[in-house]
């Protein structure tokens, strides 16, 4: 039955084009479509990020159609758009974004981009209007376009190093750690002998996804990694593995150990990497151990986020702290034919304990799960705040939208994102009690 | 919106079928009984009041909003026979933008410019394009612009199709404020079974038939001169025939909400009539007949 969301917190396909776009060096963005889309981009994705913006203001080249174009088409306006914006930045690559209303008008966007690349500009475009999808698609249609359209721009490909992995499912600022968790990845690959591709992030530019047809492996980390995993092993027949998520802690030494057999890396170098790593981490829950009992670390929680978070926090804080998963909330949408699957491994993170595993971008409906779950702890987004509040339990915000908090570099992923993860929960428990001791 | 000045009428029908042609004639009739009106076409052919004009140039709303953005009446209308003022609210070109769109916005900026405040007319005839495809176009029969529509329509399937749309979008906006049905008016009549036929189809769905026009080749001869009926042989029968139109339209203010068919019984239906024509062509007689 059709109900209506409130506070939903998946933009629209639109902002998940724009969202990967700004992610690459040298892209720029062309939005067709009305301003607001632009603005809107800006003032409810990028900023709701931890402060991700990606230029620390919203200069996204826009055609700002308005009715005019709506009844002549549009065509016009974006070839001169995009004319211009050659004309003011250099880029390596235009990528031609479109919504609702120029969609409805059926402007002829591939004629554009064609008109663009016939003046040797490098231009690709994706029909992405928000009523085609969410966020999640927006991420799907843009990968798409470059994996289908790059190729013809670029025909010469540099030689990409032995064992390069690509890396997807990470969607920029839907996950506001994307840019940690990526680097922290990176290093892990590194670790054990691989080259990581990381595709988005500082330094990754469009000649990273020019080598993306040469990687041994693509390494899928949600379930909106699978599309482009697949586009590839029909185009290049390059292997993949697939995981929910991106794991946090020792579980990450599982991945790494099935990355060595796989891909024949040296073993010897992969368990010395892991010894090293884990026993750094075991230290510090060994530390962490007195105040862990003390400030009544072990509590029933709430945890609201994208799948692939849920899994990879959901798991850590069940599997290697003592904490028990009270409701685990799943905000992305993920397609129906993942749901039993997800379902399955959160409800088994803590056997013999009740999970329960709720899917819903309501955040009507997500308070009142939280209300009803009488958790002690509740893990979340920027719009949990206050029914953590009006509950009095302690809060810690950490999926998207992130309003109040700014997240440059912070790694929730692997064993660094580990202690991390650690002490920034850790910390909002303490300072939880006192404040309660205050009162 | 202010008190609405004049008699509003929306005319529909398949394109083609004689819309234009009927909204001039009929514009001509009300003008010759010294009524003042305004004829505005709404349709991207932007050859709705041609016949009023003498066939002379008049740049169309959309496109002298394309070129500048403030505009006055005298931009975008002409003054035609009688004293007509024609107005073409014109569209993109085919196969680029949305016309849909462009006929709403025309229509807004008209009341934006005081038209029908300005001109005080009588009657404000919308010639509409042909089938109701989306939303732009049931504009005039939806937000109360028009008070009542008739549907133009000849006695081929394809015309009465699309007069079944337009009773479907009537019969959906017409409880919310939206235009009632009028009535219809059966065009380009010729064969003997024509006008049985559309009496049919409008007593199944509840509407009545408001007059019958002709097949007449001056129409076409009048047309040639870029002139209505009305204007060119204004003795001839068919003249009268139009008249007789806009005397119904004047003097009758009736109207419902009509029962369009759904697809399975406008099928049906049509099959019936098939076999009908079939029979009468071939010379079946059945009692009771009275074709
Ligand atoms: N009753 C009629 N007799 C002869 N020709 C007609 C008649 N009605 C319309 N026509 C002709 O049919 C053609 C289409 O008519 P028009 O009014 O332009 O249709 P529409 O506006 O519905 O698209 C014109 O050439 C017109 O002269
Ligand atoms: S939903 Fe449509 S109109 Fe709204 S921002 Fe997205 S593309 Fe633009
Ligand atoms: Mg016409």
């Amino acid at each position: 039955m059709a109900h209506h969301l409130e506070g939903s917190r998946n933009s629209c396909a639109l902002h998940g084009a724009l969202q990967l776009f700004e992610a690459i060096d040298g892209v720029v963005p062309v939005i067709h479509s009305t301003s607001g889309c632009g603005v809107q981009h800006y003032l409810g994705v990028t900023r709701m990020s931890g402060g991700n913006d990606p230029f620390g203001s919203p200069p996204v080249s826009s055609s700002n159609i308005g009715q005019k174009h709506v009844v002549f088409g549009g065509g016009s306006r974006l070839r001169e758009q995009l004319k211009n914006t050659v004309k003011v930045v250099q880029a390596d690559l235009y990528a031609i974004v479109t919504g609702c209303s120029t969609e409805m008008v059926g402007d002829d966007i591939a004629a554009m981009a064609r008109e663009g690349r016939d003046q040797n500009w490098p231009v690709i475009y994706t029909n992405t209007p928000g009523f085609s999808g969410d966020v999640h698609h927006g991420y799907h249609l843009a990968v798409k376009a470059l994996i289908e359209q790059l190729p013809d721009i670029w025909k010469e490909r540099d030689k990409v190093p032995s064992g390069l992995v690509n890396i997807w499912g990470i969607i920029p600022n839907q996950d506001p750690f994307w840019r940690g968790n990526l680097q922290e990845l990176g290093r892990l690959l590194e670790g054990i002998g691989l080259v990581p591709n990381l595709l988005l992030g500082s330094e990754q530019s469009v000649a990273s996804w020019q080598q993306i047809p040469g990687a041994v492996l693509n390494l899928v980390l949600s379930h909106w990694g699978e599309l482009p995993a697949r586009l590839l092993a029909d185009r290049y027949a390059t292997p993949s593995i697939t995981l929910d998520s991106l794991p946090i802690g020792t579980a990450i030494s599982t991945l790494l150990r099935r990355l060595t057999e796989l891909l024949k890396l040296d073993t010897i170098r992969t368990e010395a990497f892991i010894s090293r790593e884990e026993s750094r981490l075991n230290f510090q829950f060994a530390r962490l151990a007195d105040i862990y009992f003390h400030a009544g670390f072990q509590r029933e929680f709430v945890l609201v986020g994208e799948s692939a978070q849920v899994v990879a926090i959901g798991e850590f804080l069940g599997k290697s702290l003592g904490l028990l998963p009270r409701t685990l909330i799943i905000t992305d949408n993920p397609p129906d034919s993942v749901h039993q699957s997800l379902i399955t491994r959160l409800a088994s993170i803590v056997p013999g304990y009740d999970t329960e595993v709720i899917f819903s971008e309501d955040r009507t409906d997500i308070t009142e799960f939280i209300r009803a779950s009488a958790a002690q702890l509740v893990l979340g987004s920027s719009l949990e705040r206050e029914v953590s509040e009006e509950s009095g339990v302690p809060f810690f915000a950490l999926s998207f939208p992130l309003a109040d908090r700014i997240v440059l570099e912070r790694s929730y992923a692997g064993y660094r994102g580990a202690t991390t993860l650690l002490e920034d929960i850790g910390t909002a428990i303490l300072a939880f009690n006192r404040d309660c001791h205050l009162c | 919106m202010s008190e609405k000045i004049g008699k509003h009428i929306a005319i529909y029908g398949k394109g083609g079928i004689g819309k234009s042609t009927t909204a001039s004639n009929i514009s001509a009739a009300l003008t010759d009984s010294g009524y003042r009106v305004i004829q505005i076409g709404c349709d991207p052919k932007s050859d709705s009041t041609t016949i009023l004009r003498g066939g002379n140039d008049l740049p169309t709303v959309l496109d002298t909003l394309r070129e500048q953005s403030k505009l006055r009446i005298e931009d975008i209308s002409a003054i035609g026979f009688g004293g007509v003022l024609c107005i073409e609210a014109g569209g993109p070109v085919p196969g680029v933008g949305c016309a849909g769109r462009g006929i709403n916005a025309a229509v807004e900026l008209l009341q934006e410019l005081n038209v029908f405040d300005e001109f005080k007319p009588d009657f404000v005839l919308y010639d509409v394009l042909g089938d109701v495809v989306c939303g732009g176009f049931a504009v005039p029969i939806r937000d109360g612009l028009a008070d009542r529509a008739f549907v133009v329509t000849s006695s081929d399937f394809m015309a009465i199709f699309a007069a079944n749309n337009l009773f479907k979008a009537v019969n959906k906006y017409a409880p919310s404020g939206g235009a009632r049905l009028g009535g219809v008016i059966a065009n380009s009549i010729l064969a003997a079974y024509a006008p049985e036929l559309i009496d049919d189809f409008a007593e199944k769905t509840g509407t009545n038939v408001i007059g019958y026009v002709p097949r007449s080749l001056v129409v076409a001869q009048s047309e040639l001169y870029g002139k209505t009926v009305i204007e060119a042989a204004p003795q001839s029968e068919q003249a009268q025939v139009y008249r007789n139109l806009a005397k119904y339209i004047d003097e009758n203010e009736d109207s419902v909400i009509p029962k369009p068919l759904n697809s399975p019984e406008l099928k049906k239906w049509a099959r019936e009539w098939g076999d009908r024509i079939f029979e009468v062509e071939t010379g079946v007689v059945h009692e009771m007949a009275s074709i």
